[in-house]
């Protein structure tokens, strides 16, 4: 096993290696997924191309955005004083993915583009209705993330497309965030079933739940009826969202466990949000 | 054999060294450097025995590629004290006896200082600390008197006159 180590000072150095050598070579971010997989030789890449120093990993905002950059680390989102309040819901989920040694190092853009169902960042930016923005020979262009992801492993983009940010809206200040994780144990533990919640207080919901599908889906039926019926409505959401999976058994969780926590998990996750817009809980 | 130049400062020495680009930090430090104090365990970034600081903050050393290194400043257990100076993280944890095997013991004191040094201004709790270091795992699992070793530690290293005015 050994590949070429490309160390390009530019993004479009970085997308011209990528050009030249398709489907050989990876983009290494964090690397807490790719070293791994590379180890188990599970993929045998011949060329890996560095997106550190590129100035991909900053935290901004515009006048009506926030934008996330790619090589951001669940640590700087964990600590970013704009994700406290309406946007905890980013903060809950970063702060839960592996220890502190892997969220140290582990980017936002990774947990992306690795697009596994169980990525605990993924469900959050799925209710913000995050774009992605991605950049590769072709030039730039954005898609909203619920298109982006194709299903477990897979998503739009091209071999030689850099996801240089993520994108959502600011939310109002009536408004209100909130993810929960279930895992085997508290800490350092891939999700059984994560589920992320946004509400706003003129009705607008959103759901959208991980590792219970090939991908981290949002569930329009559940959100529907919370539009309609807020609070009386959260636990029927909840029965909507458990039908709509798929979950599979596997070592970590049985599939009919699996999808009583969703009808739960969602039903509280809208609990916390509507606590949290009228002010009863942090 | 495509060994590249590398150019890496570990505990604020700078070391030129010829690497496969493959390598991990881990694998460069206790091979090619013989600095052992290093572990090396599960090589997945489950049980944090390779931990070590990265401009301050600890990572996995056994799925970190060297070359990710290069440019940033490295500390090992080797460069936070001496048996004559010893840190008071390492103090604290020999004086609370949370030393058993000590196979661990490198990874959860350098997990436990990149910890403490965001902590600043406020002595962690129980909880917190277990939280910090739940990436790190001891086999001994002499958990309890790790944890205290950090909040004695944090303790001490806390000279910010906040924390003091609040203890007194
Ligand atoms: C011990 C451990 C525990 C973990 N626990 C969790 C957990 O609880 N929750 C969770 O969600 N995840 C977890 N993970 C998975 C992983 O750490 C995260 O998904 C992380 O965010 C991946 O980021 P990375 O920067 O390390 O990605 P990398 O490994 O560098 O990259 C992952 C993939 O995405 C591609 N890629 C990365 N960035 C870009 C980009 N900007 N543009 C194009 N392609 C890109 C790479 O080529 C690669 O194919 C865990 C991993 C470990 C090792
Ligand atoms: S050897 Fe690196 S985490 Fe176990
Ligand atoms: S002291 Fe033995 S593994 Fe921790």
């Amino acid at each position: 096993m050994s590949f070429a180590f490309h160390r390009p000072d530019s993004i479009d150095a970085a997308i011209a290696v990528a050009r030249e050598h398709g489907a050989s070579a990876r983009f290494l971010a964090g690397g807490t997924d790719l070293i791994i997989q590379i180890n188990r030789r599970r993929i045998a890449p011949e060329h890996l191309i560095s997106l550190a120093g590129l100035g991909l990993d900053t935290i901004g905002e515009t006048g009506s955005e926030f934008v996330i950059g790619a090589m951001a680390t669940h640590d700087a989102v964990v600590g970013h004083p704009a994700f406290q309040k309406q946007l905890k819901a980013l903060t809950e989920a970063s702060a839960v993915v592996g220890g502190r040694q892997v969220r140290n190092i582990a980017t936002v853009g990774g947990n992306i583009v690795n697009a596994s169902p169980a990525a605990d960042l993924v469900p959050v930016l799925l209710t913000l209705d995050a774009t992605v923005e991605l950049r590769g020979g072709a030039g730039t262009r954005t898609l909203p993330l619920d298109r982006f992801l194709v299903e477990r492993g897979r998503t739009e983009r091209r071999p030689d497309e850099i996801l240089t940010a993520v994108r959502f809206d600011k939310p109002p200040a009536d408004s209100a965030t909130a993810f929960l994780k279930a895992g085997r144990r508290k800490a350092m533990e891939i999700s059984v079933i994560c589920v992320a919640a946004h509400l706003v207080s003129d009705g607008k919901a959103r759901i959208a739940i991980g590792a219970a599908a090939s991908r981290t889906l949002r569930v329009p039926a559940a959100e529907a009826i919370v539009e309609k019926g807020g609070r009386a409505a959260f636990a029927e959401a909840g029965r909507i969202a458990a039908r709509q999976m798929s979950p599979i058994d596997d070592v970590r969780a049985s599939a009919r466990y699996r999808r009583l926590l969703v009808a739960a998990m969602v039903e509280r996750a809208l609990g916390i949000c509507a606590d949290r817009i009228e002010g009863k809980s942090t | 054999m495509s060994r590249q130049p590398l150019d890496l400062t570990i505990n604020g020495e700078s070391y030129q060294l010829m690497v496969e680009p493959h390598w991990s930090l881990l694998q460069v430090l206790r091979r090619e450097l013989g600095m052992t104090g290093t572990k090396e365990n599960c090589l997945e970034a489950e049980c944090g025995v390779c931990t070590v600081l990265l401009d301050g903050k600890a990572v996995n050393s056994c799925i970190l590629l060297a070359e990710q290194a290069r440019g940033r400043s490295i500390v090992t257990i080797e460069g936070l004290g001496d048996p004559e100076h010893l840190h008071p993280l390492q103090r604290a944890f020999i004086d609370h006896g949370a030393v058993q095997c000590g196979y661990c013991i490198p990874g959860m004191i350098l997990t436990a200082k990149s910890f403490l040094d965001e902590c600043r201004g406020h002595v962690p709790s129980e909880a917190e600390v277990r939280e910090a270091l739940s990436g790190t795992l001891c086999r001994c699992t002499g958990y309890q008197k790790i944890v205290e070793a950090v909040i004695a530690a944090a303790r001490q290293l806390n000279s910010w006159p906040e924390e003091a005015g609040r203890a007194s």
